[in-house]
């Protein structure tokens, strides 16, 4: 189940849907049973089965899933899940677990099955059952379901039901939206069940491939691709994908890799093992061959940590400094066997190159200014031999100022080292003067580094240029920290010489540490000093209650701590741990959220804490709320919510942007850009603000856009400006306005604004943002830049309606292309309306229309007997409708209004009403004459399409089996008179198919060894006794029956005369009916002198157990 | 022999009777029957070994006028033993596979006994497993034996069992003749609730009698049909021949889609044919 990776972090929803029974525990000590759970089936009948509670997958919509009593296949409701649009801001998936609190005993059912279908033609990308947060080995999905906006019948086959014993997931789904947009679908009837109509599974592990993977020691392999297929009822086969729980999985050689019972495999030695797997008894198909190496050589300490301060620094790779961006670690040139990986040694991260025969580390779309630089530095190390000759080699690769590969203006040198600066299964540092890079005539586009040699494996870190001699040792800060602004009625402070501080408070207590604390004075300011930090506490005198602050602020400043985290403790103690950045360029100040520090309890705070490494200066620690300003947002910039149809995108998470845009081309400005991740959100950042330009990556047409929308944040501009900038006519400078500090401002600026200036929108290569008119460089955030147009509704349909799928033989029409319809029908009968029909034809297919509609009937050229179809069938199509209301109208029993829903406007809905809608209301189906249409209750006409109106029933024509014999009676024989049962000695003589000219085909057929009869294709059938029979002292007649198909059945009792009296059976039937009619029930018959029995109805029906009793 | 169902004795009482009104004859009792057999074929073989041509012939192409039978059908039906054969252990089987031979996408075979056997009224059956997926068509039927004088449907075709691979619980019984054909035949449908036709053998049979032919499925009577039936005239009083095929396709079926998987293979075990002995 590797193919989809989500955030299983679990919202639970508390609904009114879920009742949760905390039974009493007052249970008996010890139970000495083996504990067992229920095998109740159901999942969604006609809401929760019991114990079933709903949970959401993080990050989704946690409302996408609702119960729904409009929409529905059968009984009350239905569940609906809403895909959201991928741009909606409550999550951009729908994707949830139904839990069972208890498990639940599914090991004799065989599939879980449910009926299905949506808005349109959608799959739903993950849905099975055996999946909850905690437990997956059993997953089951189908990938890519597909499902259409008729009810359909779906079905999951359970991989081998023996593992469920004790499941907890009952069904999940995950879905995206289609092309960005969301949509709806149902399912309903949601159940397990043992069919026996799914056949020939067909296991496979490793997608049914046989797979090899080089490995070694240590490496831990998960087999995945788990699948089994299956032919479903439908004969159709189909990919179940399985969790590994199901299979049982075999390593040829346990001495080589070892595989545990979910699949994972560990690598134990050198050699070659084959995993293989079996699904039950049955082998899968596929396999995966390790082919170990055996242990890896790799370095069992880090690289040395550098000690050049970071101001002197251009950092490719370290985890002491601030990388700039490298492209790749591996181009995967042309004839290079490199490989590169990302290891951590001792948690210092590495790269690891295998196979290296040559390798570009590549700067080539920022490329670096090594000018200033005096050397460069690689730190490496290596397992293979490094006598004489082997060499490894570092060529260093300038674009020159044409930024391109070739040119004439490039440079190039390499350098080869041999041993003894080489060494085998040490760490190297190579640290050498730039200018023995004698060709690398200049150095202000370095974009290529290129190792190579005879080094097969080797080990990188601390890759970086610097300034050596330079100003390597600034230590210390030479400015004091920014002065704090916040009112002083809003601050709790605990070091700060601008308040007054907490009394009291020890700012060394003794813990152990081995940090040295000093406090220092810089600029005639108070500052704490942390030398060689390890931890560090600060005690305040008493408790504090600061939960009516929002922050805590920090100022701070290092120049070689490389890990520093802030704690917030409360009495327990609970603490919460917030990571600082360090080293810092100068101070760093940050207004942190007191609910970064959750589960601390912000009314009782004791301590604070620090930990981490180097020396740091510390300024400002105080609590503040209200008024505070952060130097950069906490929250990402309002989610877009437009149509991706209506958007030309520049920069934005949310669309696709206009691809190969530069956002940092060199127009001489002092803005340093950067993208920033905020709360998980890419967002640019101007620093050092002037100017800014954007150098689109192609040009492009808005013409036919409307506005320009920006998202922006700043602490201290008061000035920004934005223009677009035309190739032909150049730009015009709009402010953007108002600016509020600290928030997110966002601005729709009408392109008129620019267009009335003469900037043509038809052809923009570039943007341009100014600062403060050019002076006093600020700090701002962009985010959200694209230009967008208001979105239009169609006023009519371009697509014609879907295709009806039904069976002709299972369909009544009243309007459609597809089937034949009811002739003679009057689509416009003068009812007094003021719709105008009309019949259009929409891509071929005839539509009808209803115009300035309030209601509208129709006239049936004859009436209609739908009273054996199970559906009413609409597409319909609308602008402007919001309800659309329907009926089927009888001629004796009227009209009941069903409303239409959901609708979506500008798309086809698709609706099959169960005719229990209208016959619930009491309309009666068997003599339908009309139908009528309501729009907005018969205010504000609307405009409404109409297509495949029709009635229909997805049974078929069959004679099905029951699997099961008739319940055996318990009776005592003494009480009974049987007529046709195993069970007792059967009145003798009976005529069990007396020919009364009927048509039912009698046969008796053998049903797990028990004599069943069998009516085939029933109109009438008598069952004639020998002798007249009196049961007047007897109170009751047993009947047991089965029918998958009739829909009508009666049972008559006859007397001398004849008198007959009638008793309705319910029909069809869920599996075997046992009745026990009163005999008092068939009035008139006289019931000393019974002579014959008799059935009437439809269909094929089995019967047994026939008998009076009392 | 004896058979374990019973079958109805009718007697068409020539009085309009009302239900009532009984009058109890020893006609109406449920009697059983014996048959003895006639024509088999149990296909006992060494694997790979094609039909018995003392007993079957074969169907090539695809049909008289090159339109896939009648029907559509997409299958061109070869004499090939990758198509019909023996499978060594008692069965033949009849394979459809994808794979382009003379034009078509699909190979398979159809055999028949036209010249060779051809029988009026008894007992004909067939222990089959059948295939299954879309646009899968196994068929167990009869032809009139004048088929080639009086053409079809006067001929009169009896379709013991046809089935289609997406419903691999349901088989059906059929009936064509002159105005009651193609689309229009007398046909029922028997189905398993929990049970498929691919995955075991099940018994295929009808007894055919001047007045009625019964149609079973391992011996359970789901449908009798009479004279008085069907629309147009009754044509089986004159002998017929067995046709077993898998075909591909048409208009009966379908399409085969990317759910079908192929080869896909019908396992007869036997056919057998018996006349009543009264």
């Amino acid at each position: 189940m590797t193919h989809k990776k989500y955030n299983y972090s679990v919202i639970a929803l508390l609904t009114t849907l879920m009742l949760f029974l905390y039974l009493s525990c007052n249970r008996d000590l010890v139970d000495p049973k083996l504990a067992t759970f229920p095998t109740t089936s159901e999942v969604f009948i006609d809401g929760f089965s019991a114990g079933l509670n709903y949970s959401a997958f993080g990050g989704s919509n946690v409302s996408a899933f609702d119960v729904d009593t409009e929409v529905k296949y059968k009984g009350p409701a239905a569940m609906r899940f809403d895909v959201p649009d991928s741009d909606d801001t409550r999550g951009a998936y729908a994707a949830g677990v139904f839990h069972a609190e208890g498990g639940r005993d599914l090991s004799s059912y065989s599939a879980l099955t449910f009926w299905a279908k949506a808005t349109e033609s959608v799959s739903i990308d993950e849905i099975g059952f055996g999946f909850t947060f905690e437990e997956t080995k059993y997953a089951t999905a189908i990938y890519e379901l597909s499902v259409s906006t008729g009810w359909n019948k779906y079905v999951i086959p359970i991989a081998d039901p023996s593992k469920l014993n004790a499941e907890r997931g009952l069904l999940y789904y995950i879905d995206t939206p289609e092309d960005g947009k969301g949509y709806s679908f149902w399912l309903d009837e949601v159940k397990f069940e043992k069919l026996g109509t799914i056949a020939h599974p067909k296991p496979a592990i490793s997608d049914g491939q046989d797979q090899v993977v080089q490995a070694e020691t240590g490496d831990k392999i998960t087999i995945d691709g788990l699948s089994s297929i299956f032919n479903l009822p439908n004969g159709a086969d189909q990919r179940v994908e399985l969790g590994s729980g199901y299979f049982t999985f075999l390593s040829s050689s346990t001495s080589v890799a070892m595989v545990d019972e979910l699949g994972v495999v560990s690598v134990i030695d050198s050699g070659t093992a084959v995993v293989t797997a079996k699904l039950g008894a049955l082998d899968a198909s596929g396999s995966l061959t390790i082919t170990s190496v055996g242990k890896p050589i790799q370095p069992l300490e880090p690289a040395p940590i550098p000690t050049i301060s970071p101001d002197s620094v251009i950092s490719m790779f370290s985890n002491v400094y601030t990388d700039v961006k490298v492209d790749t670690w591996n181009p995967f040139w042309e004839f290079s066997t490199a490989e590169v990986a990302d290891v951590k040694i001792d948690n210092d991260d590495v790269k690891r190159y295998k196979k290296l025969n040559f390798v570009g580390i590549l700067t080539e779309s920022e490329k670096i200014d090594a000018t200033e630089m005096t050397h460069f530095h690689i730190d490496i190390w290596t397992p293979d031999p490094t006598d004489p000759p082997a060499a490894f080699k570092v060529l260093l690769v300038d674009f020159g100022a044409d930024g391109n590969f070739g040119g004439g203006d490039d440079a190039s040198h390499e350098l080869s080292f041999t041993s003894p600066t080489l060494a085998t299964e040490a760490w190297v540092s190579i640290d050498v003067p730039l200018s023995n890079f004698a060709g690398l005539t200049n150095r202000s586009n370095l974009a290529q580094l290129v190792l190579s040699g005879d080094l097969k494996n080797v080990f990188v870190d601390n890759v970086y240029f610097y300034i050596s001699g330079g100003d390597t040792g600034l230590t210390a800060p030479e400015m004091a920290a920014p002065t704090p602004k916040q009112d002083a009625a809003d601050v709790i402070s605990v070091f700060s010489d601008t308040y007054t501080n907490l009394e009291g408070t020890n700012l060394n207590p003794d813990w152990g540490q081995a940090t040295v604390v000093t406090e220092v004075s810089i600029e005639d300011n108070n500052t704490l000093l942390y030398t060689g930090l390890n931890y560090q506490g600060i005690e305040l005198a008493m408790s504090q209650d600061v939960s009516e602050m929002e922050f805590l602020h920090l100022d701070f400043w290092t120049a070689n701590s490389t890990a520093l985290n802030a704690f917030l403790i409360s009495n327990g103690p609970v603490e919460t741990a917030y990571a600082l950045t360090v080293p810092t360029s100068g101070w760093t100040s940050l207004d942190i959220s007191l609910s970064a520090f959750s589960p601390v309890d912000l009314a009782d705070l004791i301590q604070f804490k620090f930990d981490g490494n180097g020396n740091i200066y510390f300024d400002n620690i105080y609590f503040h709320k209200g008024g505070g300003i952060t130097s950069e947002p906490i929250d990402a910039a309002p989610n877009p919510d437009r149509n991706a149809a209506n958007v030309i995108s520049i920069f934005s998470d949310a669309y696709t942007n206009v691809e190969g845009t530069d956002f940092n081309p060199d127009w001489g400005q002092s803005t340093i850009v950067t993208t920033e991740d905020v709360a998980g959100n890419n967002t640019l950042k101007y620093a050092n603000f002037n100017y800014q330009g954007t150098q689109l990556g192609s040009t492009q047409d808005v013409s036919s856009m409307e506005f320009m929308h920006i998202d922006m944040w700043t602490a201290d501009a008061t000035v920004v400006q934005v223009t677009p900038i035309s190739i032909a006519t150049g730009e015009s400078l709009f402010s953007l306005t108002p600016i509020a500090a600290g928030q997110w401002n966002s601005y729709d600026i009408p392109l008129s604004a620019f267009t009335d200036a003469g900037v043509s929108m038809n052809d923009l290569h570039q943007l341009k943002f100014d600062g403060q008119t050019g002076t006093n460089p600020s700090n701002i955030y962009l985010d959200n830049i694209y230009f967008y147009k208001e979105g239009s509704v169609a006023t009519e349909p371009t697509e014609p309606a879907p295709l009806p799928t039904q069976d002709a033989a299972n369909v009544i029409s009243i309007f459609s292309d597809a089937y034949t319809n009811v002739e003679g029908t009057d689509f416009n009968p003068d009812w007094g309306q003021s719709t105008m029909v009309t019949t259009e034809d929409i891509a071929g297919n005839n539509t009808l229309k209803y115009a300035n509609f309030n209601y509208q009937g129709t006239q049936l050229g004859s009436t209609q007997d739908v009273s054996s179809m199970e559906f009413m069938h609409i597409d319909f199509w609308t602008a402007d409708a919001t309800m659309v209301q329907v009926t089927p109208i009888s001629i004796t029993t009227g009209e009941s209004l069903f409303t239409l829903m959901p609708i979506t406007a500008g798309q086809w809905n698709s609706y099959d009403i169960p005719l229990s809608a209208f016959t619930d209301a009491g309309v009666s189906m068997n003599d339908v004459h009309q139908l009528k249409f309501d729009g907005q209750t018969g205010t504000n006409p609307s405009n409404i399409y109409l297509d495949n109106i029709y009635f229909y029933t997805e049974g078929g024509g069959m004679i099905t089996m029951p699997t099961e014999a008739a319940p055996t009676p318990s009776l005592d024989s003494a009480d009974v008179i049987s007529i046709f049962s195993d069970a007792y000695s059967n009145l003798p003589g009976t005529n069990l198919n007396p020919d009364w000219g009927q048509a039912t085909a009698v046969s008796e057929v053998t049903i797990n060894e028990n004599n069943t009869l069998l009516y085939s294709g029933l109109d009438y059938q008598g069952i004639q006794l020998e002798n007249n029979l009196d049961v007047s002292g007897l109170t009751h007649i047993h009947i047991d029956y089965w029918s998958a198909n009739s829909t009508a059945l009666n049972v008559f009792l006859i007397s001398t005369g004849p008198v007959e009296t009638a008793k309705a059976l319910t029909v069809p039937t869920s599996g075997w009916v046992s009745l026990d009619i009163p005999l008092t029930d068939f009035t008139q018959v006289n019931l000393a002198d019974l002579i014959q029995l008799k059935f009437d109805g439809n269909g094929d029906i089995y019967i047994d157990n026939i008998y009076f009793r009392k | 022999m004896k058979w374990n169902y019973k079958l109805l004795n009718k007697t068409i009482l020539l009085s309009a009777l009302l239900f009532t009104i009984w009058g109890c004859s020893d006609d109406d009792e449920i009697i059983e029957r014996n048959w003895q057999i006639v024509w088999q074929d149990e296909f006992e073989g060494s694997a790979g070994q094609s039909i018995d041509e003392s007993k079957w012939t074969f169907d090539i192409g695809r049909g008289p006028n090159e339109d896939g039978w009648g029907n559509a059908e997409l299958q061109y039906y070869t004499d090939q033993t990758t198509n019909a054969s023996l499978d060594g252990s008692g069965n033949l089987a009849i394979t459809a596979k994808n794979e382009s031979f003379a034009g078509s996408s699909y190979t398979s075979a159809r055999i028949k006994t036209q010249g060779v056997f051809e029988h009026a009224f008894g007992r004909f059956e067939a222990r089959i497993k059948l295939p299954w997926g879309s646009g899968i068509w196994p068929a167990f039927w009869l032809l009139g034996s004048d088929i080639e004088s009086v053409g079809w449907p006067q001929c009169g075709e009896i379709d013991i069992m046809e089935y289609r691979g997406q419903e691999p619980n349901i088989v059906h019984g059929s009936l064509h003749g002159p105005g009651y054909s193609g689309e229009s035949p007398i046909t029922k449908s028997f189905g398993f609730e929990n049970n498929r036709f691919d995955v075991d053998y099940h018994l295929f049979a009808v007894e055919w009698d001047e007045d009625y032919i019964n149609y079973f499925v391992d011996d359970i009577l789901y449908q009798q049909i009479r004279p008085e039936d069907v629309p147009g005239e009754w044509v089986y009083d004159h002998p017929f021949f067995i046709i077993l095929n898998v075909a591909v396709g048409g208009n009966y079926v379908g399409f085969p889609n990317s759910g079908t998987s192929f080869p896909q293979t019908m396992l007869v075990d036997y056919v057998k044919v018996y006349q009543a002995v009264d």
